[in-house]
């Protein structure tokens, strides 16, 4: 099995240590980023795998990076994982307009997370 | 061509001569190749090769990219140094506190040396090698290009490109590589540390998710025994358990010593084990762990089923209100940050514990008042003997009928106990009189929902009910008292209730009449809706079948009957 590339956005630095520490130990490549925009610019180019991208980001909304790949045919099929803050809920039709398969609300458990990823790769999650 | 030939003929000599086993060890100190590689590149441009040492004086490292000068002359030179170049020596010199050495005794080649250390041990030597300035084809090089397999001429021209170094050169050189190491050794290790720290950082998470999780589930209403099973499948899942298990002191009035999991433990065990826990906790008030149960003094004999056990008490203040327990880890043995994620889920669900417990004071307290209050009204009344507890029994089952949610029909039970309530204020000549009632008498007793709300109203608990008891009395079709409302602007509570009321009324014996029988009351209750009752109401109170109340009620009375019949049998005896 070839290496899996995830990457992972939030503007709280110790989200991105902890998540990609988790990812790295079980095997996956991680590319970090620290807002919106970057994370779009990040995946424009590196075609990750799977996206786990925080809601509340300064430059470009979680939401708002999930439409823009699912607009652009070379990234419209990166999968995403959304992190919310407790108690935030999406509208469903925000998420059809969005690669977004799964939220998590924090603070989530990471190895939750793990599995949520390995399940969303695997495809169990569309 | 001439030359051309003899070049390959050397080089193919050479890759011979390199059959040799060449160092592709990984490095004995703790800096990784790839860290050595970076370095390496950095100074390759400038003519130099950088190489590593184990401190016995071995290849632990040498630059796999450097040109052909170092690859087949000065590496295999250091690699098989000759005895009287003294290499070995010099390594065996170096100590923690050494500075930068240059060594030129090798021919052609000078060496800047320093000791590589790490937690104030020598484990190694980096050296960085160049070509020396007493490099020129003379005895000393071609002996060792003999010895090595080596065309002079060959070595000559591949030396030619590479720039000279000085002693002095090379130190500095070499200080430069020890800045840089020192810089990246630091690098490495707050990159360690920012691991460790994300680490346990997940750990936290791991707990605080958890502890979420719990505390959404610690429903004052839920019944403990069901929060327990959830806390325990959630810890069992976080931490990686075999069994997890929960224990309380008096179990009798709470609930059974109980294990979940794929741990399976006779239930005369789980008893014991809950019981020796609870005694060892209660003393110690502080974690336990046992990583090799057969070993244990006290837990010995629990060896047979499992080999570790995890237990934190319980405890609010000093006192021990019993433990959750953990057995077998899948992977590895309990730690302390088991024990300290189990202490919180202990901190939580004993706060949890003892909110329940207060509550069910509480609540029992009240309603147990609650029911002294009634009783205090019915008695008041002979005829209309335990009403209250009936009209309340068949609105609960009225409001379940239309599918309200629980907390509503607990709330609808308590407003049918208390309807009658303002029945207090009003005199008992009027609520006992036989007869008609005169205009007077009547106006009196139309003003018991009124007496009722405002009895209630200074109880903060009870505030929610009032419009149940202010509206028992009015009509659908507005003809009602005290308000005269009409339909919908009938709060439900009161809708419920007067329906209730009613058919208990018709159902049960009265000062001027007997009970009517089950049909007659339900066909007046058929024949009123929409005039006196809410038409809903009535089709799920007929749909439902007048029967089904009917027989709540005869369960009701039997009980009671059994009550006053074994209250009548201990009389006697009491006196």
């Amino acid at each position: 099995m070839t290496e899996k590339t995830i990457l992972v956005a939030d503007d709280e630095s110790h989200i991105l240590h902890v998540v990609s520490l988790k990812l790295r130990n079980a095997g996956f490549r991680v590319l970090t980023a620290r807002d919106g925009q970057e994370a779009l610019e990040m995946a424009q180019q590196a075609h990750p795998d799977l996206l786990i991208t925080d809601y509340h980001m300064p430059q470009l909304s979680g939401l708002e990076l999930c439409q823009r790949l699912k607009q652009d045919t070379q990234t419209s099929n990166i999968p995403a994982i959304m992190l919310t803050a407790r108690g935030y809920h999406l509208e469903p039709h925000d998420t059809e307009q969005s690669g977004i398969l799964r939220m998590l609300s924090k603070p989530f458990s990471p190895r939750h997370l793990l599995s949520t990823v390995n399940e969303v790769l695997e495809g169990k999650a569309a | 061509m001439q030359i051309e030939n003899r070049k390959s003929k050397i080089e193919n000599k050479m890759s011979m001569s390199l059959q040799n086993p060449v160092a592709e060890k990984v490095v004995a100190a703790v800096i990784p190749a790839a860290v050595l590689d970076n370095l390496a590149a950095r100074f390759r441009p400038g003519g130099l090769c950088l190489l590593m040492l184990n401190c016995d004086g071995s290849l632990a490292y040498s630059d796999s990219a450097a040109g052909l000068f170092f690859q087949r002359f000065a590496i295999p030179m250091i690699q098989y140094p000759d005895p009287s170049a003294g290499l070995a020596e010099r390594v065996a010199a170096m100590n923690p506190q050494s500075a930068v050495e240059v060594w030129s005794a090798m021919p052609g080649v000078v060496l800047a040396a320093f000791p590589y250390v790490e937690k104030r041990q020598l484990c190694g030597v980096m050296l960085l090698a160049a070509k020396g300035n007493s490099f020129r084809l003379g005895e000393e090089v071609l002996r060792v290009c003999s010895r090595l397999g080596l065309d002079g001429i060959w070595l000559n021209q591949q030396a030619e490109e590479l720039p000279v170094y000085g002693d002095e050169a090379i130190q500095r050189q070499a200080r430069l590589l020890l800045g840089m190491i020192r810089d990246q050794v630091r690098l490495a290790g707050l990159e360690c540390e920012l691991d460790s720290l994300s680490g346990q950082l997940a750990n936290t998470y791991e707990e605080l998710s958890l502890i979420y999780q719990l505390s959404s589930g610690m429903k004052i209403n839920r019944r403990a025994v069901d929060f327990f099973k959830q806390a325990c499948l959630d810890v069992m899942d976080v931490m990686g358990v075999r069994g997890m298990g929960v224990a309380l002191q008096n179990a009798s009035d709470q609930i059974e010593p109980v294990m979940y999991g794929s741990m399976s433990l006779p239930p005369g065990k789980v008893h014991r084990l809950a019981d020796e826990l609870l005694t060892v906790l209660t003393g110690r008030k502080s974690p336990l762990l046992v990583n090799n149960l057969p070993a244990d003094k006290t837990f010995a004999w629990l060896g047979d089923y499992a080999k570790q056990l995890i237990a934190v008490p319980l405890q609010r203040q000093d006192q021990v209100l019993g433990c959750l327990f953990g057995i077998d880890k899948h992977v590895g043995e309990f730690d302390s940050v088991d024990s300290k994620l189990l202490n919180s889920i202990g901190n939580e669900s004993a706060i949890y514990l003892e909110n329940v417990k207060l509550f069910e004071d509480v609540h029992g307290l009240m309603m147990g008042l609650l029911h002294s209050l009634t009783s205090a009204v019915d008695a008041k009344d002979a005829y209309t003997c335990g009403h209250s507890e009936r009209v309340a029994l068949l609105s609960r089952h009225l409001a379940r009928e239309i599918k309200l949610c629980e907390h509503d029909i607990e709330r609808i039970y308590m407003a049918g106990l208390l309807h009658d309530v303002g029945k207090i204020g009003v005199p008992e000549a009027v609520l006992q009189k036989t007869g008609k009632l005169t205009p007077e008498e009547f106006e009196q007793m139309k003003k018991h929902p009124e007496i009722g709300a405002r009895i209630l109203s200074d109880i903060r608990q009870v505030k929610d009910i009032i419009p149940g008891v202010m509206h028992h009395h009015e009509r659908y079709d507005g003809k009602g008292y005290p308000s005269g409302l009409a339909g919908e602007n009938i709060p439900l509570m009161g809708r419920i209730i007067c329906l209730a009321d009613c058919f208990d009324a018709m159902t049960s014996n009265r000062t001027y009449r007997k009970a009517l029988p089950l049909e007659v009351a339900l066909t007046e209750i058929r024949r009123c809706s929409g005039t006196q009752f809410d038409p809903r109401l009535a089709e799920a109170f007929l749909g439902a079948g007048g029967e089904q109340f009917r027989e709540l009620l005869r369960d009701y009375e039997q009980q009671t009957r059994r009550l006053s019949d074994l209250q009548q049998s201990l009389r006697p005896a009491a006196a």
